[in-house]
């Protein structure tokens, strides 16, 4: 490791004669003339107009409108303040439905989005358009939802309803366009790989090991060898079977719902999508099956820093036990347990607020300092969900981590204390309400919830939910899950890590405590 | 039933955690300018700006300002949310501070949140957990920010704990000592970041000798050293009314939020006895830092010629410049079709993992320029192509790239104004450089006339003597002369 430092001073010299010789001269001959006002920021610019404020009286109050088309496509709205809009398409697509194709089809399509489509020639000209508006796009995919989205001037409406229409519909899908995302696939996936924080990895092997190739557990990121077999004919196979109206849905936050039936009447209802008419019989209707089961994956974490400063070796581990569907109603008090356990990293940034009371904090972080990384995750779908911890430490200490945290499932179904647990309430419904501030959260929030219910939930509806929960609800709900079989992911140097069917027991016993072994040979 | 709360819980935690972590790390770094245009978000609302109006209406609220008799200064902006974000704003970072004190802005961030004369560290805690807020603070070169998220319900609590921390903090011994700790490991962490290492270095080698040139975690012998006199000095130096902003958005009254100001901060020292501390000069110096280290994977670059300051009205041209050259991660793809130039060529090149455009700017003085992160073997075409592309912005662009990335600019300026929080930090950070929340119209008008980009380019970027950091893998980045000679065309 060299360091070399330059101190100008020996460059001074010399580029005063570049000034001279060539600087000054264009300076000069391109700086004359400036139409550009020379006014502070600090002062208003004279002579613009003067801004009238809207103002809010009260609350917001508005409400969720549904509509639903003659081809089942279901169109949601919600108003809401502003000069702009949010408006997408969300589609019950995603890896879950990829059982019958190479996995991946769902993150090339989410990589393909917005490129040529009928109208529009190329990507370039479709970011053009977008820009007339003030508008930008996106397109995300997860294992169940993709969603196309817009956020552009509310006037663009219907410009942003026709490009969305033909984003969907119509892509071309073009030979260099496929050759283009099997680069950038095969790019993000190595990125995936080098990426010091191995959550995205750890959160697909764990959905691999409690839905074992079925449904939820398939690849949510296409795996490599499947990269080169995806083509054109075999996207428009899955299209015609998932990209058909009734499995869709128009949202739309910051707009009139009139306005937008009347959009989707004109680009939505009598489309002819370029891969032919849809073919519903062959929809994939598997009923997610939770298996439990143990992922592992060796890999040498030894030196995972990208710069000179090390990050210390870790093993990392994630125990999940299957909780419900976000149908039931026991959704709720598992949405407060999972914000009561809390946790985080034992070095992360961020004042109160964070979580510091959860159960992962003050039983396991704040008590064993030897631990990096204790924090919980719950994933739900519409027929299955999964409570999961996920913790790191050295990977000599790998037994003991796993046997703290498996205490921690088995203390969940002690009782929790008033405080914890009217913590745990309010602190779920600031973080619900705070992330409604934004209109792309309310858009996702719409949408995903009439794609999947047909009706929204509103979020004080939600609050006085979560307000209802007590701790015999919490108790019952834990008591149900410890009765499934573990899911099981473990990365890193894993010598130490115990048997699968250690976990398990421990997960059944009274304690949480691993079986002791007596081992004179070994 | 309702996928909100697993979506928003599972996602916003997420969001929530990186939005901490985000805030944290900006928090000792600078206030970059990085528009990503690919993250999903509000487009802008255009502005019919076209004279002749008298009035323009915005579907906006308006932002209230009002100034106390010590100087303090409240501004809000009421949306009518259940939920807020209300701030202090206070010009006072690590700029103020010398090679001896280096580090105290920082250190008494960290102190802030031990325990004040009224509440202990866990009674502090455990109240702002209870409450479902959030409490957080950062510092940066020129600012110190102590700002809380709360419902709309709390904010009269809110403004009530952060009056309390910023002028009842006890300051122990015994918790100055536990902290010089954490912000040692906090430093490590920080290491492990190499965007930030290499602004770091930047810093420090385009503004040598100087205060900007300073870290704002300071060295580890100072983080050993700072002590409770160190702190008071700070406090008492700079913690004075005329110096803050406290700034509120989402559903805040703003008359309410007056009367709390009076109430807890009317006592604040509103003039200085004798001069106020003057803002240190900082000289930019063309100059170089090399970090050679051939083990790393990948090398991390920053290049940048001197800006201006916040208000400067060339301001505007040059972040309508950086939004021509863009930013770009190879997971975006794109081929021919991407807006930027430099993208194009770095996607189909395979020239560089990201690059990033960035204007960093302070009140006299910024940093325009690119940080790009490359395989070792081509780090000498990315540069190239990068300084191509910085010689067309000053000789060659077209009226319609240009028009393009003003759209984008003012698309992207938007995108940021989206939740309490944003909209805060803008009225907050606007208000300490500025004075006023410029609104939004003029700064549409801005853009709009801000004209070609040719002359004020030519200004700042033809034939100037870069900064230049590099870390990692290094060994093909042409020698300094090279990257000079790079910064302007001959032409016979």
């Amino acid at each position: 490791r060299t360091v070399c430092h330059t101190r100008n001073h020996s460059f001074c010299f010399i580029f005063c004669f570049f000034n001279q010789r060539f600087g000054i001269a264009a300076y000069r001959k391109y700086s004359s003339g400036s139409r550009y006002p020379n006014i502070s920021l600090s002062s208003p610019l004279p002579g613009i107009p003067k801004p009238v404020f809207a103002s809010v009286d009260g609350q917001e109050k508005y409400e969720t409108k549904i509509t639903t088309l003659e081809n089942g496509l279901r169109i949601a709205s919600q108003n809401k303040f502003g000069q702009f809009c949010t408006v997408g398409i969300l589609v019950n697509s995603g890896s879950r439905y990829e059982a019958k194709y190479p996995s991946g089809i769902a993150h090339f399509l989410e990589k393909l989005s917005f490129s040529s489509t009928a109208q529009y020639g190329s990507k370039d000209e479709i970011l053009l358009t977008l820009e007339k508006h003030g508008g930008i796009c996106d397109c995300q995919t997860s294992r169940d939802t993709t969603m196309y989205a817009v956020s552009a001037e509310v006037k663009g409406l219907d410009t942003v309803v026709s490009l969305l229409s033909d984003a969907v519909l119509q892509p071309r899908l073009l030979d260099e366009e496929i050759e283009m995302t099997k680069m950038v696939v095969r790019f993000e996936l190595e990125d995936l790989n080098m990426r010091p924080d191995p959550e995205p990895l750890l959160t697909e092997m764990i959905h691999a090991a409690a839905y074992r190739g079925n449904t939820v557990g398939l690849p949510r990121f296409c795996p490599v060898d499947n990269v080169d077999k995806i083509d054109r004919k075999m996207l428009h196979s899955y299209l015609r079977n998932y990209y058909s109206p009734e499995r869709m849905v128009l949202a739309g936050v910051g707009i009139e719902h009139e306005q937008l039936v009347e959009c989707a009447r004109k680009y939505l209802l009598d489309v002819k999508p370029v891969w032919g008419t849809s073919t519903v019989a062959n929809v994939d209707q598997s009923v997610a099956q939770y298996t439990g089961g143990i992922v592992k994956m060796e890999k040498d974490m030894s030196d995972v820093s990208l710069g000179p400063t090390p990050i210390p070796e870790l093993t990392h581990i994630m125990i999940g036990l299957e909780t419900c569907s976000f149908l039931e109603d026991d959704f709720i008090p598992f949405a407060v347990l999972n914000m009561m356990m809390g946790g985080g990293g034992s070095f992360s940034a961020g004042g109160p607020g964070k979580g510091m009371f959860t159960r992962l904090y003050l039983n396991v972080l704040n008590r064993h300092h030897w631990m990096y990384n204790a924090t919980s995750y719950h994933h739900s779908y519409e027929d299955s969900g999964l409570l999961c911890i996920h913790a790191s430490a050295d990977p000599r200490q790998v037994r003991e981590m796993v046997e703290i945290i498996t205490r921690e499932f088995i203390q969940m179904a002690g009782s929790a204390g008033e405080m914890e647990l009217e913590r745990a309430k309010t602190q779920l419904k600031s973080m619900l309400m705070m992330n409604l501030e934004s209109r792309p959260v309310i858009f996702e929030d719409v949408g995903r919830q009439v794609l999947s219910t047909g009706r929204r939930k509103l979020p004080h509806e939600l609050c006085d939910l979560i307000s209802n929960v007590t701790s015999s609800d919490i108790k019952r709900v834990t008591t149900k899950m410890l009765r499934s079989k573990p899911a099981v992911a473990a990365l890193g140097d894993l010598t130490e890590l115990p048997s699968y069917e250690h976990i398990q027991a421990a997960l059944s016993s009274k304690d949480g405590r691993l079986p002791r072994m007596y081992r004179l040979f070994r | 039933m309702a996928v909100s709360i697993q979506r928003l819980a599972s996602a916003g935690r997420y969001l929530l955690q990186r939005r901490v972590l985000r805030i944290n790390s900006t928090s000792r770094v600078r206030w970059i300018f990085l528009f990503n245009s690919h993250v999903l978000s509000a487009g802008p609302h255009r502005l019919l700006a076209t004279q002749a109006v008298q009035h323009v209406a915005l579907n906006v609220p308006e932002t209230k300002v009002a100034t106390l008799e010590n100087g303090l200064r409240v501004a809000s902006e009421d949306a009518g949310l259940t939920t807020c974000t209300v701030g202090l704003w206070i010009d006072a970072g690590s700029r103020y501070e010398n090679e001896r004190n280096n580090g105290t802005a920082h250190f008494l961030e960290h102190m802030a949140f031990k325990g004040t004369r009224k509440r202990s560290q866990l009674d502090l805690e455990l109240e702002i957990e209870n409450m479902g807020a959030h409490l957080n603070a950062y510092t940066s070169r020129e600012q110190t920010v102590y700002y809380a998220k709360a419902f709309s319900k709390d904010l009269p609590r809110a403004v009530e704990i952060l009056a309390d921390i910023i002028q009842n903090s006890m300051l122990g011994e015994a918790e100055i000592e536990r902290e010089r700790g954490v912000i040692l490991r906090e430093m490590q962490e920080v290491e492990t970041n190499l965007q930030e290492v290499v602004f770091d270095y930047l810093h420090a080698t385009a503004y040598q000798n100087t205060a900007l040139g300073r870290t704002i975690l300071g060295p580890t012998e100072n983080i050993k050293t700072i002590n409770r006199g160190d702190l008071v000095e700070y406090i008492t130096t700079h913690y004075k009314g005329p110096r803050i902003v406290l700034a509120a958005a989402g559903g805040v009254s703003h008359d309410e939020l007056i009367d709390l100001a009076k109430y807890h901060f009317g006592k604040l020292p509103g003039r200085y006895q004798g001069e106020a501390p003057a803002l240190p000069p900082c000289l930019f110096t063309g100059s170089e830092i090399r970090v050679r280290d051939d083990k790393m994977p990948l090398a991390h670059i920053a290049i940048a010629v001197e800006a201006v300051g916040w208000s400067h009205p060339d301001t505007i041209p040059l972040m309508v410049a950086n939004t021509l050259i863009g930013n770009w991660d190879r997971s975006f793809g794109g081929g021919v079709n991407l807006s930027s130039k430099l993208a194009q060529m770095a996607c189909q090149g395979n020239l560089c993992h990201s690059f990033q455009s960035f204007n960093t700017c302070y009140t006299d003085t910024g940093l325009w320029g690119l940080y790009m992160v490359c395989e070792p073997g081509t780090i000498k075409d990315m540069m190239h192509f990068t300084q191509m592309e910085w010689m067309s912005l000053c000789t060659s662009v077209t009226e319609s790239e240009v028009a393009r990335a003003k759209n984008l600019l003012k698309t992207n300026m938007l995108l940021h104004l989206d939740g309490s929080t944003p909209i805060c930090e803008d009225i907050g950070r606007q208000m300490l450089c500025y004075s006023r929340r410029i609104p939004l119209n003029e700064l549409e008008t801005r853009i709009d006339v801000s004209g070609h980009c040719f002359d004020v380019c030519t200004k700042y970027i033809y034939n100037k003597a870069p900064a230049i950091a590099a870390v990692g893998p290094i060994e093909q980045l042409p020698d300094y002369n090279q990257i000079r000679s790079g910064m302007f065309w001959m032409r016979t």
